[in-house]
C-alpha cells in the first residue's frame, strides 16, 4: 500500500506587486535606522541624554495597540479563509480602531513634548524621532483609511475564501507598519 | 454641410511623444546632473561664501546645463501626454485618472523650469549677487522644486491604479512598476522636512530625500518610459494598424514590440 505526501501549495500571500512595496519601503525604513545609529555614535551623549527624555510606557503601550491590531487583521485574513463573513468586518473594525487608539496616544505624546519647548529643531536625537515616528505615523493613517475601506467592503460581503487577494496585501502592509515599531521603539526608546 | 472627417490614430506621433520619456532623463542625468554639478548637490549646510565661490567657479557650466533644462524640462509634459493616452486603452475616453496623469506631468513641469531658472540666474547674475543672496536663491530653487511632489504624486498614482486595472493577459505596463509608482510616492513624503533640515538625511542633500527619492522617482521615469514606448507599439498592433514584423522594423533594434 502506497500513499502519496500531500504536496503543500505555498503561495505569497496577497499580490507580488504589494511586497515589492512592502521590501522597498523596509530598505527605506533600514536607511534612516542606519542614519541614526550613525549619529548616536557622533553624539553618544547628546542622545543618551534626549532619549532619557522619553517616556517609555508610551511606547508600550504603542507596540501593544499595534500588535494587537495586527492580531485581529490575522484573525480577520483567516475568518476569511474559513468564509465566516459576519466575523470579518468586526475583526477589521476593532483593528482599525487600534490603528486610531495609535494615533491619539502619539498626539498626546507629540504634545507634551511641544508642551515642553521640545521641537524637532531642539537637536539631532529630537529630529529623528520627530522624523522617524512621524513618518511611522503616517503609515499608520494610511492603514486605518486602508482598513475602513476593507471594513466598507467586508460589510458588503465581498471578502470570503475565494477573494482574499485583496484583503492578504492589507494584511501585509499593516504587519510591516508593525514590524517597522518594533524596530523604532527600542531604537529611540530604549537602546542606552 | 461638413464632410465627416475621418479620425485615424497618429502612432507616429504618439510614439514620439513616448520617446520624449528617455529624451527628459538622459538629458537631465547629464545637463542637470553632471554638467550643472547636482551629483551630489551642493548641501543645504554650505556656508553664503562658499555658496557664492561655487557659482564663480561653475559659471558657464551651471548656465549651459540649467538653460538646457528649463528646455528638456517640457519633454515630461509631452511623455505624459503618451503615457495619458496609454491610459485612456484600459480606462476609457471618460477615465478621469488619464486627465490627472496628464495634468500632474505637465504641473510637475512649472516647478522644474522655474528653479533651474533661478540657478541659471544665480550663475548669470553672480558678480552683481551678494553670497547671502545666492544662498537664498538657492535654497529657494530647492523649496520650490522639492516642495512640489505632491503634483507628481498624484500623476504617478493615477498611473499606478490605472495600469493595475488592465485585464490584458501580459498588461501594457507591468504590475511591478505600478508598485514602484508607490514606493516613489512613499519616498516623497519625508520630503516635506526639507525646510527644517540643513544636515542629515532629511536635507535637500541628505541621504533620504535627495539620495533616494531621487533616484526612485528616476527609476519609475526610466521603467515607465520603456513600457510606455512598448504599449504604443503594441496597441497599434492590437488596432491591426501595422503587423508585429513592421512595428519592430519602424522601432529599431533598441525596443521592439513583444
Amino acid at each position: 500500500m502506497s500513499t502519496s505526501p500531500a504536496v503543500a501549495t505555498r503561495r505569497l500571500p496577497g499580490v507580488e506587486g504589494v511586497w515589492v512595496f512592502v521590501l522597498a519601503d523596509m530598505c527605506f525604513f533600514g536607511v534612516l535606522f542606519v542614519s541614526f545609529m550613525q549619529e548616536r555614535i557622533k553624539q553618544g551623549a547628546l542622545f543618551e541624554t534626549a532619549r532619557h527624555t522619553l517616556n517609555p510606557d508610551f511606547g508600550g503601550i504603542n507596540t501593544l495597540i499595534l500588535l494587537t491590531s495586527s492580531w485581529f487583521v490575522v484573525l480577520a485574513v483567516d475568518a476569511a479563509k474559513r468564509d465566516r463573513l459576519a466575523t470579518i468586518p468586526k475583526l477589521l473594525l476593532a483593528a482599525m480602531l487600534c490603528g486610531i487608539a495609535f494615533g491619539i496616544s502619539k498626539a498626546i505624546e507629540y504634545g507634551g513634548k511641544l508642551a515642553a519647548g521640545i521641537t524637532p529643531m531642539s537637536n539631532d536625537f529630537y529630529m529623528f524621532y520627530f522624523s522617524l515616528t512621524g513618518i511611522h505615523l503616517l503609515h499608520v493613517i494610511g492603514g486605518c483609511v486602508m482598513l475602513t475601506v476593507f471594513w466598507l467592503k467586508a460589510r458588503r460581503g465581498e471578502f470570503d475564501s475565494r477573494n482574499m487577494k485583496v484583503l492578504e496585501s492589507g494584511a501585509t502592509y499593516w504587519h510591516m507598519v508593525d514590524l517597522l515599531w518594533i524596530f523604532l521603539f527600542p531604537l529611540l526608546y530604549l537602546l542606552r | 454641410m461638413n464632410p465627416t472627417q475621418p479620425n485615424p490614430v497618429d502612432y507616429s506621433m504618439w510614439k514620439l511623444m513616448a520617446w520624449t520619456g528617455p529624451i527628459f532623463f538622459i538629458g537631465f542625468f547629464c545637463m542637470w546632473g553632471l554638467l550643472g554639478s547636482n551629483f551630489p548637490p551642493m548641501a543645504a549646510n554650505t556656508s553664503a561664501q562658499d555658496m557664492w565661490q561655487h557659482y564663480k567657479d561653475l559659471q558657464t557650466p551651471i548656465m549651459i546645463g540649467m538653460s538646457v533644462c528649463m528646455v528638456l524640462g517640457s519633454c515630461y509634459m509631452t511623455f505624459g501626454a503618451a503615457v495619458s493616452r496609454v491610459m485612456r486603452r484600459i480606462e476609457g475616453g471618460e477615465g478621469m485618472l488619464a486627465n490627472i496623469e496628464m495634468t500632474g506631468a505637465t504641473i510637475t513641469y512649472c516647478p522644474i523650469v522655474v528653479a533651474c531658472g533661478i540657478w541659471l540666474t544665480i550663475a548669470l547674475q553672480i558678480d552683481v549677487l551678494s553670497p547671502e543672496m545666492v544662498q537664498t536663491l538657492y535654497y529657494l530653487g530647492w523649496m520650490i522644486v522639492d516642495l512640489a511632489y505632491m503634483v507628481t504624486s498624484w500623476q504617478i498614482i493615477a498611473a499606478a491604479i490605472v495600469f493595475l486595472r488592465d485585464k490584458r493577459a501580459k498588461p501594457l505596463v507591468p504590475a511591478w512598476v505600478c508598485w514602484w509608482g508607490f514606493v516613489t510616492v512613499a519616498s516623497f513624503f519625508p520630503v516635506s522636512l526639507i525646510p527644517f533640515f540643513k544636515t542629515g538625511p532629511f536635507a535637500f542633500h541628505g541621504m533620504f530625500n535627495f539620495w533616494i527619492a531621487f533616484p526612485t522617482w528616476y527609476i519609475w521615469i526610466v521603467s515607465m518610459s520603456v513600457f510606455i514606448i512598448k504599449a504604443v507599439n503594441r496597441i497599434e498592433i492590437e488596432d491591426g494598424a501595422a503587423s508585429p514584423s513592421a512595428v519592430r522594423e519602424q522601432s529599431g533594434s533598441l525596443i521592439g514590440a513583444r
